[in-house]
């Protein structure tokens, strides 16, 4: 990395562009969520956090915050233990049928998330899980469980497998060994699973928009409903929220990271 | 750990392990005793490893049966065997203290803090490394590491010690160094070792026995002196350090020797049951050749002139050419050289009936 050539001009501004085509879109709307009109609207005369105060002083919204942050939460526990223990797994037994297992496992990320949520739909009915805490839940779990397999393959590839042998030589049962040496030392991959299945169901709308009505209202359910129903600029508000909070859950997952590789 | 306790049995019977077409071991048959420093010693794919995993628990054994104090251990689960290992590489767990690393398997036998605390510091002592219980494993020297693989191995008291190549991470003076600490440790503690290496000059200062490997077989073991004095084939002969490999045939047997022809040098060698006419192959150790002064004589004697010559600080290495023996290595210790051998010198060497040792020849088994 140190001591090369510095790239061009031309690679330099497509960089730039490329960058500036990625980011310009988000930033929009943190001029539009200061808006001091009453629509989705650049500020015309002053800067106003009139929109903010609305947002935290309405009962549907916060509720919509709250569903939506107990189902990442529940989710993200799900995708979690079942990632982590088929990542494990599929590690241990090492053989070209785990292959397949895994690329299984990566499905809900390939196939188009709509035609997940029609297939939902049809199970959930009979089940009795549409528009309930615990459907949205396991939809989003499930979903969330390519994330968690993908980083936590990662950090096992990486995992010298002698530390196993060393572990059972000196007595250790499977389950002490995986506690005590193999749980520790993928916990930074475990870590950036966990925010992406975070934020993967943080931000789900497709499937939710099919199991989910009146009872399981969501933020990003709440955000599309308002664009169909109203301008509200409130909608800029939240997304400026959402932004910050995805930012941050970014540089957690860097962090990580930098502690994995170090 | 006190050295009342004493080491364990290993047997091993005839011993096979099969990888799909290929067969890494084929019946290894061999007996550690109680206390003894056994070497697994062969050149890489010879199978050393294999048998220590096997030994651990880690391969299963394709046939044979491995047997602890003669009890039958052969489908036992590495956790169930209670043997300390050392691996290459160490393999100390990064996200633990040196201390911790060393408290790991006395942790998973349940343990209690207080007797876990003292066993460790007891423990520490015996490698040196007590001011390091701290720190993490990556702050720690390749050879300080060495050793707290070490001390975790040996913390619970396993019935057996296993090594696989300990020391060949570290640079050469550190390694002597280490050895000597390891050839101490074996004393102290009284312990079955067995050690795999391809280093053959830690095998011969370290061990009691040395088992040779190679292809998959085992070659020959004895002890170290034994086995470089007498080895039974060429391959031991020449991975035990540098021989002159000597083609000759039987002219006459005799009690206890024969007289061989090889060209129209007549040698005498000390050998049992020699038969008139067959050929014999001998394997006669640099060292074992003395240069002649002018008078003196030997048992068995060749001229021959300097090819080359190498000076190695203790001594100088010549290759010598003969009519009839073709090229031989020889050492001179530097104090016996009385000039620089030089290229194309005259010499007469010399060497006793009992120095060459007949060796099968097995460089293509």
């Amino acid at each position: 990395m140190t001591g090369g050539y510095g790239p061009g001009p031309f690679a330099r501004s497509l960089a730039w562009a490329t960058v500036l085509y990625l980011v310009l879109p988000i930033t929009i709307v943190i001029p539009v969520s200061f808006t001091d009109q009453r629509f989705l609207s650049l500020p015309q005369e002053t800067l106003s956090l009139r929109h903010y105060a609305n947002l935290f002083g309405s009962e549907a919204w916060l509720s919509a915050i709250g569903q939506s942050a107990m189902i990442a939460v529940a989710s993200t526990l799900l995708a979690v233990v079942a990632g982590t223990l088929c990542a494990i797994g599929c590690w241990r037994i090492g053989r070209r049928s785990t292959e397949l297992l895994r690329a299984l496992m990566l499905l809900p990320l390939i196939i188009p998330s709509i035609v997940y949520a029609i297939g939902l739909y049809r199970y959930f009915g009979p089940l009795g899980l549409l528009d309930r805490f615990l459907g949205a839940t396991i939809a989003h779990g499930v979903t969330g469980i390519p994330y968690v397999v993908i980083t936590v393959s990662a950090a096992l590839a990486a995992f010298d497998p002698r530390l196993e042998q060393a572990a059972r030589g000196m007595g250790a049962s499977l389950s002490q060994t995986l506690r005590w040496v193999i749980l520790p030392r993928i916990m930074p991959g475990i870590a950036s699973g966990a925010i992406f299945a975070f934020i993967h169901s943080w931000d789900e709308l497709v499937i939710v928009l099919f199991i989910a009505s009146r009872q399981v209202f969501t933020l990003p359910r709440k955000i599309w409903d308002g664009i169909n129903e109203n301008l509200d600029p409130t909608m800029a508000a939240v997304a400026v929220l959402l932004i910050l909070f995805t930012v941050l859950l970014l540089f957690l997952d860097g962090a990580f990271r930098r502690r994995r590789e170090s | 750990m006190n050295g009342a306790v004493p080491g364990h049995a290993l047997t091993l019977e005839r011993l096979t392990k099969r990888y799909g077409g290929f067969t890494a071991v084929v019946d290894a048959s061999l007996t550690v005793e109680q206390g003894q420093f056994l070497t697994l010693l062969g050149p890489s794919g010879s199978g050393k490893t294999t048998i220590l995993m096997m030994i651990a628990g880690f391969v299963a054994p394709s046939e044979g049966r491995i047997l602890l104090d003669g009890r039958d251990i052969t489908v036992l689960p590495p956790e169930k065997r209670e043997f300390g290992m050392v691996f290459q590489g160490y393999a100390l767990f990064p996200h633990m203290t040196v201390a911790e690393n060393i408290a790991f398997p006395l942790r998973v036998r349940g343990l209690a803090r207080a007797d876990r605390d003292a066993r460790v510091r007891a423990t520490l002592d015996l490698v040196q490394l007590t001011q390091f219980a701290e720190r993490r494993p990556t702050q720690l020297s390749g050879g300080q590491q060495q050793r707290v693989a070490l001390a975790r191995a040996l913390v619970f008291d396993p019935a057996l010690l296993l090594l696989d190549e300990p020391l060949s991470a570290l640079d050469k003076k550190l390694r002597a160094e280490l050895q000597e600490e390891l050839k101490t440790l074996h004393r102290r503690i009284g312990r079955t070792f067995v050690n795999v290496t391809h280093d053959q000059e830690e095998a011969m200062s370290l061990s009691d026995r040395v088992a040779i490997l190679n292809h998959g077989k085992l070659v020959q073991m004895g002890g170290p002196v034994e086995l470089y004095e007498r080895p039974r084939t060429r391959f031991v002969a020449d991975f035990l350090g540098k021989s002159n490999m000597i083609s000759a045939r039987v002219a006459e047997a005799r009690q206890g020797g024969a007289v061989l022809t090889a060209g129209g040098t007549r040698l005498v060698q000390a050998m049992d049951g020699a038969r008139a006419g067959e050929a014999v192959l001998l394997s006669l150790r640099p060292e074992r050749i003395t240069v002649l002064t002018a008078g003196e004589t030997a048992e068995n004697v060749v001229d021959g002139r300097i090819a080359s010559a190498a000076f190695l600080g203790a001594g100088h290495s010549v290759t010598v050419e003969t009519a009839d023996l073709g090229r031989l290595r020889v050492t001179i210790p530097t104090w016996q050289a009385s000039v620089a051998p030089e290229e194309g010198v005259p010499l007469r060497l010399g060497w006793s009936a009992d120095a060459a040792a007949p060796v099968a020849d097995d460089e293509d088994a």
